[in-house]
């Protein structure tokens, strides 16, 4: 459940579905209980008609009736039954409804009371209502009897039937255009945030530099304080690599100064200055490897990729040219979709090194591949690799080349320090860096960023 | 020859200034990068060396503007941080080198030597003209394999006119790359150099390298080269 539209869509759907299930149910109860006190009502009103069109004898006893008013009542097993009974139970008059059947509807009552039940009788569902009577002669003597009256449920139950039928099939038409609506309302009203996350993107593209759209006063927060982040990031990494830069300018020009100094200590006094020397260019492999370490911006986000083959063709460009004398013939292989997730400043300080390298200490060919491939788990990965047909790098003195410049007792000669700042870069990227050696005959650097 | 160097340092500056004069360079410094455009733009020079990090005007903008106005001398700059963008950018804008300080002195000379001699179209570090070869790199030159001791200015006097071999040198170009410009220039000492050239490198008078085209200057002889 990770998507903000299918979260909400599935809470407003079962909220509907709960309120429409409760509302049939309670609509269906409603209807039910409502019927079934207009059925007893119904069937106290033919007691009521059976009394009045009840008779008395000369003596004053009853005489059951016969003018029925319901003709439902005379036809056989019209479903309409009446009965009278005795105070024992014992019928003493049914209607003609009920000839030739023996339904055991009675259930004697005190005068004056009642009881209306639903009660299954010979395969069919029956409502009963029994009401008690007390009938006083002219001798003053008084008989009890219970009047019964039954009808057959199946009407009502179709009726409930009908109901229910009509009732839940608008409940689900409503049901059904309530989703409909709520998933169009979804839409709309997210809309923005789908525009939002596709800005984004298009930023992660480097298609555009911030976001420019108009957004519902809601997100206009995020996306102003987003656009300041942007904007802020790239003034503060700007800031920042300038005073780095100043930084260097102050340490380093000193450090010149020391170092013509103690070069012409040596030429005019003969003196030995190789101590005092040696240590202005630790000092110098220290100050460059620490402000280089701190100049790493690292991977940022909503940062534009970079491709990798104009930052070689620079390079190459460049080093064409400083090293002009040695008229390096250089092979370039490079995927055009090659891209570096991050600083392109930290690109090139990784290939400029690299590349310085090979350029350096190659016999006159130099090998660049740059290869990018997304691995399984659908990160893109970049591998970048630099031949040379040098003399290589010695597996045993490869550790130490990398480490140059992070410990003061350190020197190797040979190599220079741009291997290590390299590989401190890319460390930063959680990239890799490997030496090994080419089939050019010198050495390879292969670099991977990602997977 | 002549180079400009251009950095804000006072003491850097006046200490490549004092080294490379001594080394017979004719030197002309520049503090900022309005004098140094100055300079660029006035100076007949064969070579800058420009701080990227100068006031007034940027070393990058100075190269931009020394290049779009058609000087095409080398132009040699000097990173303080040495980052790669630094670098990549002022070969672009139309440097030939770049050297990140510190640096040791003769890493900078060899720089400008290989930079003054690509300008003049030799390939190599070593000029060879027949039986003479002069190395830029140690600064030496021998004949027929036998080393000849030669001073810097004699030296600066012959890599110029080698540099240059089959062309015509006139007299004031060769002065203005061996003086500073408040040297005195009225003074025959370049015939004076020319003439000892000539007998340190041709003892017998058999080679001829160093022919004078009279009221236009010297000429390197081609045939020596091809020779």
């Amino acid at each position: 459940m990770r998507s903000l539209h299918s979260r909400l869509l599935l809470a407003a759907s079962l909220m509907l579905a709960g309120f429409l299930g409760a509302t049939g149910l309670a609509l269906d109860k409603a209807f039910r209980v409502s019927a079934e006190a207009s059925m007893q009502d119904r069937l106290q009103s033919y007691i009521y008609a059976l009394l009045a069109a009840t008779d008395e004898d000369r003596r004053g006893r009853m005489i059951p009736p016969e003018d029925l008013p319901e003709p439902r009542f005379s036809k056989l097993d019209s479903g309409l039954y009446a009965l009278v009974a005795g105070e024992d139970g014992t019928p003493i008059w049914h209607s003609a409804s009920l000839t030739g059947r023996d339904l055991a509807i009675v259930d004697p009552q005190a005068p004056g009371a009642r009881y209306f039940h639903r009660r299954r009788l010979a395969g069919m569902e029956l409502y009963v209502i029994n009401y008690g009577v007390a009938w006083v002669d002219h001798a003053g003597t008084e008989g009890w009897y219970t009047f019964v009256v039954a009808e057959d449920a199946s009407a009502f139950e179709a009726e409930i039937e009908g109901f229910r039928t009509t009732l839940w099939g608008w409940l689900g038409a409503m049901a059904v255009a309530l989703l409909l609506a709520q998933g169009l309302i979804l839409r709309w009203g997210l809309r923005p945030l789908r525009t939002v996350a596709a800005d984004l993107q298009r930023i992660e593209q480097g298609r555009v530099e911030r976001l420019d759209g108009t957004y519902p006063k809601e997100l206009a927060g995020l996306t102003s304080n987003i656009n300041s982040l942007i904007e802020h990031r790239s003034a503060a990494q700007i800031r920042y690599r300038n005073s780095l830069d100043d930084l260097a300018h102050s340490l380093k020009t000193p450090l010149a100064i020391l170092q013509s100094f103690f070069e012409e200590g040596a030429d005019k006094c003969g003196q030995d200055r190789t101590t005092e020397r040696e240590q202005v260019m630790r000092m110098d492999e220290i100050i460059r490897h620490q402000l280089q370490r701190a100049a790493v911006s690292g991977r940022a986000a909503l940062a534009p990729p970079v491709p990798v083959a104009p930052v070689v063709e620079r390079l190459v460009h460049s080093l064409d040219k400083v090293y002009r004398d040695k008229q390096v013939q250089v092979r370039l292989n490079l995927d055009p979709q090659g891209v570096f997730h991050g600083d392109e400043a930290d690109l090139m300080e990784v290939l400029g090194n690299v590349l310085d390298n090979a350029y350096k200490y190659s016999d006159g060919r130099v090998r660049i591949t740059a290869r990018s491939d997304v691995n399984p788990e659908g990160r893109h990965a970049l591998e970048i690799s630099v031949e040379d047909d040098g003399r290589g790098i010695e597996a045993e003195k490869i550790d130490a080349v990398l480490q140059r410049g992070r410990r003061m007792d350190e020197t190797v000669p040979g190599h220079g320090i741009g291997l290590s700042i390299a590989n401190e870069i890319i460390k930063v990227y959680a990239g890799k860096l490997d030496i090994g050696s080419s089939d050019l005959g010198g050495a390879v650097v292969r670099i991977r960023f990602g997977g | 020859m002549r180079i400009l160097i251009v950095e804000d340092e006072t003491h850097l500056r006046e200490q490549l200034r004092d080294r490379l004069r001594a080394n017979g360079y004719v030197v002309d410094v520049a503090a900022d990068g309005e004098e140094g455009l100055h300079y660029g733009e006035q100076y007949p020079l064969d070579l800058a060396v420009i701080d990227i990090g100068l006031p007034k005007l940027s070393g990058i903008e100075l190269i931009r503007r020394l290049r779009s106005s058609e000087k095409h001398f080398p132009i040699l700059i000097l990173t303080a941080r040495g980052n790669w963008q630094d670098k990549v950018e002022g070969l672009e804008t139309g440097a030939d080198d770049y050297l990140v300080k510190p640096f040791r002195f003769e890493e900078l000379q060899a720089r400008l030597n290989a930079l003054l001699r690509r300008a003049s179209g030799w390939p190599k570090a070593v000029l060879d003209c027949g039986p003479i070869s002069l190395d830029t790199r140690s600064q030496s030159v021998s004949v027929g394999g036998r080393p000849v001791a030669l001073t810097a200015f004699e030296y600066r006097v012959l890599e110029c006119l080698m540099l240059h071999a089959g062309q015509v040198v006139s007299k004031a170009d060769l002065t203005e790359n061996i003086y500073d410009q408040d040297f005195d220039r009225d003074s025959n000492v370049l015939e004076v150099f020319i003439g000892r050239l000539r007998r340190k490198l041709d003892p017998d008078n058999e080679l001829r390298p160093i022919e004078t085209l009279r009221g236009r200057g010297y000429r390197f002889s081609p045939d020596v080269k091809s020779g």
